[in-house]
């Protein structure tokens, strides 16, 4: 970032600069430009973070990211027609025909929306978030960048809230249960560019609603920025189950920051599936705020080759008698690298709390490495609490009892890594997603060996 | 002593050790530190040019670096800098046999046992009385098996080449901010040598003990440990409760070579108002086991993370952390172990208590090297909270670069359990007793590797502050 010097914000670039603020907040509600407004003077005052900080210790940004050549990606919406869609995502949509809608973003704009006529009518709303905020204020404004991710989060925070294009806006009224999941699909197809979007979930009372959210490309020829937003709303009772499968091609930096905010007795689980991009690094924080409420938090990452991924998960116990569960495993071939930073934070008054991480990582190869750190912070006696964490190679006793079965050393290999990350799978059963993501691991795995 | 005649009759509302003499010293710097302090530690040492150069590097290094933001409490360590005796020197002469020791200073001693363990097991007393050695004994047939148990400042004096060869090599100067200040005021400490094969049965001790307001310590110990020697060293703290606060800092280096067993004990019982910043490693060579018992029972802040580079292959590093954290307390501790060799093992377990308004927090990194293939380690950390005001965290670094690593770490928190309690009250036990019961078996996988004295010591002190912990 030499090029930032003879600028006078960090971090601001050609193409990121008050400008590109106003051009967003043009033509929109006086609120959320002052919103963005806003989000661009925190983003003006937060240095960017460095590996002196903590949370990116293992991540150096001067190194994995160069926000000065980057250009704001497009944001126009194509037209709505499936049959000219890249063929990526094509396949990818074509898995998902069971599901309770549909929501299509291409780069920077929703393409398509579609939602079961019988839901809509009960109130659920299945919409691009653009279109939201014009047709549901009353119901955006309470919480877009306010609770759960504010611009005030940090600087990739405070950039998205500035700079976001479009997204998800997903409703559920109180008492209604939808039984397929709903499926959103994104497809990033501009090389060199930068997206922003943003995903807001709110589920009322004793409502239940399963998201499953991925992400593609093909490999882009230069570095391309997707950063991501995500905030869930958990109210009292309701039952939120929350999917992110990244699957992005060589060349992505995928930024995902998402906040759960979960309500007396809610449940609030979340998978983040990251097999693509060259960097990925999401940061999870996961509120419990009312008691009984419950979160599991589920991760999974394979890489290869020079791919880079970095979990930062947080679980605040605010609220007393509230569980969460975490469990993030990985496996990592060639020379690739895996961060995990987790912290479990047991607030003074939250007691009677049970609180879980463990993190697993399996080291395929010479050359990968992976980092652990698993954090207690506790304030409050009547608890129970532990982490775990492991770095190993493959169990050999596993890989003697299947060869000896006859089965040759890299299938065998292939299965008890498979083995290993299925665990993860395993514990959020969701339409579909069990088996895509088999899938694609078994096509990184083919390359093993 | 039976350990029921200690209970009785102690006042718990005063610190055990809360005695100080009059001060009685020779010699001192003006409060504070800067380049004329430093020369002049150095002139009253009579030292050699080298080390004056490395002292006033040291100061260099020591301006130049920030204050930690990690970790404990630092805040309000800027201007307790400002007021505190960086060196003060009680008397002129050490002191080799007890009947020379200055009546005054035997009393100190006295309150603290040493006339006692020494008429038992204790083999060589090197005790630090504020910043000089001023009691020193060593068995006679350690001499004569070339062991040096020494004062550091003799240690320079007298084997130049050998405490040049090691000094500063296993810890840099510029490791860390409290490093180098250590090593621009160091003063006192040990200096140790146990030659190749020489295999000692009873352990080397030193008290410490700071008697000065406002009067920092920087202890200074280097340890050398010929091939395929056998040792054990204890350290003990304690210091009397003053109302301002005070600070030790102290670097202890230890070199552990070829098929050689070395164990550092520490019990820490420093009085709660004390800093203590303590950089402590081990550079443990080819075959050779380094462990470090590390108990953490006193201070206002301690930062401490005992730490084993395993350079050699084969080599073994064992961190036993205990720490203690009462009222107004805070014990940063843990452990640090680096994997670079082949077939290295490691494996730290961690307990702490946290207790009223107390915060233990454990610390620790665990590093495996590209090409440290084969290592093993494990890390366990438990907390115990005795309630609801008391905090505790757990920090641990896993950094694995070797495929071949097989590393574990785990951690628990828990309360003591109420049914716990229940099942030992209903066997006629009061709640005290009963909560110092389950403390005890916390503590006891640590507890049980310590030498007899300090093993009945630290139950003593359990119980102490075990009570009014209920209720």
């Amino acid at each position: 970032m030499s090029n930032v010097t003879t600028l006078p914000v960090e971090g601001a670039t050609e193409a990121i600069h008050p400008g590109a603020v106003e051009a967003r907040a043009s033509g929109e509600p006086e609120w959320l430009a002052e919103r963005r407004r806003h989000a661009w003077t925190i983003y003006e005052s937060t240095p960017m973070p460095t590996t002196r900080l903590e949370e990116w210790r293992y991540t150096d940004l001067e190194e994995k990211l160069d926000l000065d050549v980057l250009h704001l990606g497009s944001t126009l919406a194509r037209p709505d027609e499936p049959e000219s869609f890249p063929g990526g995502l094509r396949s990818a949509m074509e898995e998902d025909r069971e599901a309770s809608g549909h929501l299509v973003l291409i780069d920077g704009a929703v393409v398509h929306t579609d939602i079961r006529p019988d839901l809509a009518e009960q109130g659920v709303i299945l919409s691009s978030l653009r279109d939201a905020v014009a047709e549901h204020p009353d119901k955006v404004k309470q919480y877009l960048a306010t609770v759960a991710v504010p611009p005030e989060e940090g600087k990739f925070a405070a950039l998205n809230a500035a700079l976001w294009s479009d997204g998800i806006f997903l409703y559920v009224p109180k008492n209604v249960r939808l039984d397929l999941p709903v499926r959103v699909t994104r497809w990033i197809s501009e090389a060199g560019a930068a997206f922003f979007s943003r995903t807001l979930i709110v589920a009322e009372p004793h409502s239940q609603v399963s998201y499953v959210d991925e992400i593609l490309s093909d490999d882009l020829d230069a570095q391309t920025f997707t950063s991501s937003a995500v905030e869930v709303i958990t109210q009292d009772g309701a039952q939120v189950q929350y999917v992110a499968v990244q699957r992005l091609g060589r060349g992505a930096f995928y930024q995902s920051q998402q906040r759960t905010l979960a309500y007396r007795d809610s449940t609030l689980d979340t998978l983040n599936v990251n097999l693509g991009a060259s960097v990925s690094r999401v940061d999870l924080n996961a509120r419990l705020l009312g008691p009984g409420s419950n979160s599991d938090m589920l991760g999974l990452y394979f890489g290869d080759e020079d791919q880079h991924f970095d979990h930062n998960t947080s679980q605040d116990h605010v609220a007393p008698h509230a569980n969460s569960d975490l469990l993030y495993k990985g496996a990592l071939d060639g020379a690739s690298r895996a961060v995990f930073r987790g912290v479990i934070r047991v607030h003074e008054r939250a007691q009677q709390t049970d609180a879980y991480q463990t993190n697993r990582n399996l080291l395929l190869s010479e050359d990968a490495r992976a980092d652990s750190l698993p954090n207690l912070e506790i304030a409050a006696d009547d608890v129970k609490c532990s982490h775990g964490a492991t770095v190993g190679q493959l169990d050999e006793e596993s890989l003697f009892y299947i060869t000896s079965r006859g089965i040759p050393q890299e299938r065998a290999e292939r299965l008890v890594v498979m083995g290993f990350l299925g665990e993860v799978l395993a514990r959020l059963p969701l339409g579909g997603v069990q088996e895509k993501v088999t899938r694609a691991i078994a096509a990184k795995l083919a390359n093993h060996g | 002593m039976p350990e029921n005649d200690v209970i009785e009759g102690l006042d718990l509302d005063t610190y055990k050790y809360d005695f100080q003499d009059e001060e009685a010293h020779v010699f001192r710097t003006r409060p504070g530190l800067d380049e004329e302090v430093v020369r002049q530690i150095s002139t009253h040492k009579n030292e050699p040019e080298w080390m004056l150069d490395f002292r006033l590097k040291a100061l260099k290094i020591y301006e130049s670096k920030p204050m930690p933001k990690w970790g404990g409490d630092l805040s309000g360590l800027q201007d307790t800098l400002e007021e505190i005796y960086f060196y003060v020197r009680p008397q002129d002469k050490m002191e080799h046999s007890w009947d020379d020791v200055p009546e005054k200073i035997k009393e100190t001693f006295e309150k603290l046992g040493i006339p006692e363990a020494e008429q038992k097991v204790l083999a060589g007393v090197g005790a630090q009385y504020e910043s000089e050695m001023v009691y020193h004994s060593l068995k006679k047939e350690w001499d004569e098996k070339g062991v040096i148990f020494d004062s550091i400042e003799d240690g320079l004096k007298n084997h130049p080449e050998l405490f040049r060869k090691y000094f500063g090599t296993v810890i840099p100067t510029a490791d860390n901010k409290f490093s180098a200040m250590n090593s621009a005021v160091w003063s006192g400490g040990s200096f140790v040598y146990i030659p190749p094969g020489v295999e000692l049965d009873t352990p080397l001790q030193a008290y410490f003990r700071v008697n000065q307001e406002r009067m920092g310590q920087f202890e200074r110990t280097l340890i050398i440990v010929g091939e395929g020697a056998k040792a054990h060293y204890i350290e003990g703290c304690t210091a009397p409760v003053y109302s301002t606060e005070s600070f030790h800092s102290g670097v202890i280096e230890i070199v552990v070579e070829k098929n050689a067993h070395f164990r550092y004990t520490t019990i820490q019982n420093w009085s709660n108002n004390m800093y203590n910043l303590v950089t402590q490693r081990a550079l443990v060579n080819e075959g050779a086991t380094m462990e470090w018992l590390d108990g953490n029972l006193g201070s206002k802040l301690t930062m401490k993370y005992p730490s084993c580079y395993l350079v050699g292959e084969g080599a073994h590093g064992n961190i036993l952390s205990i720490a203690y954290a009462g009222d107004g307390q805070h014990q940063d501790t843990g452990g640090k172990i680096i994997h670079a060799a082949p077939r290295t093992t490691s494996s730290i377990i961690s307990k702490s208590i946290s207790k009223g308004t107390g915060r233990s927090s454990y610390r620790g990194l665990l590093q495996v090297h590209d090409g440290a293939t084969n290592a093993k380690s494990n890390v366990e950390c438990d907390a115990l909270l005795i309630n609801e005001t008391a905090k505790t965290d757990t920090y641990p670094y896993i950094e694995i670069d070797e495929k071949t690593a097989s590393i574990g770490h785990e951690a628990t928190v828990s309360k003591v359990g109420d049914e716990q309690l229940f099942y030992l009250m209903s066997r006629g036990m009061d709640e005290e007793e009963a909560m110092a019961m389950i403390v005890r078996g916390f503590i006891e996988p640590i507890a049980k590797l310590l030498p007899m004295e300090y093993a009945v010591e630290l139950n003593r002190l359990i119980e102490l502050e075990m009570e009014g912990s209920v209720g």
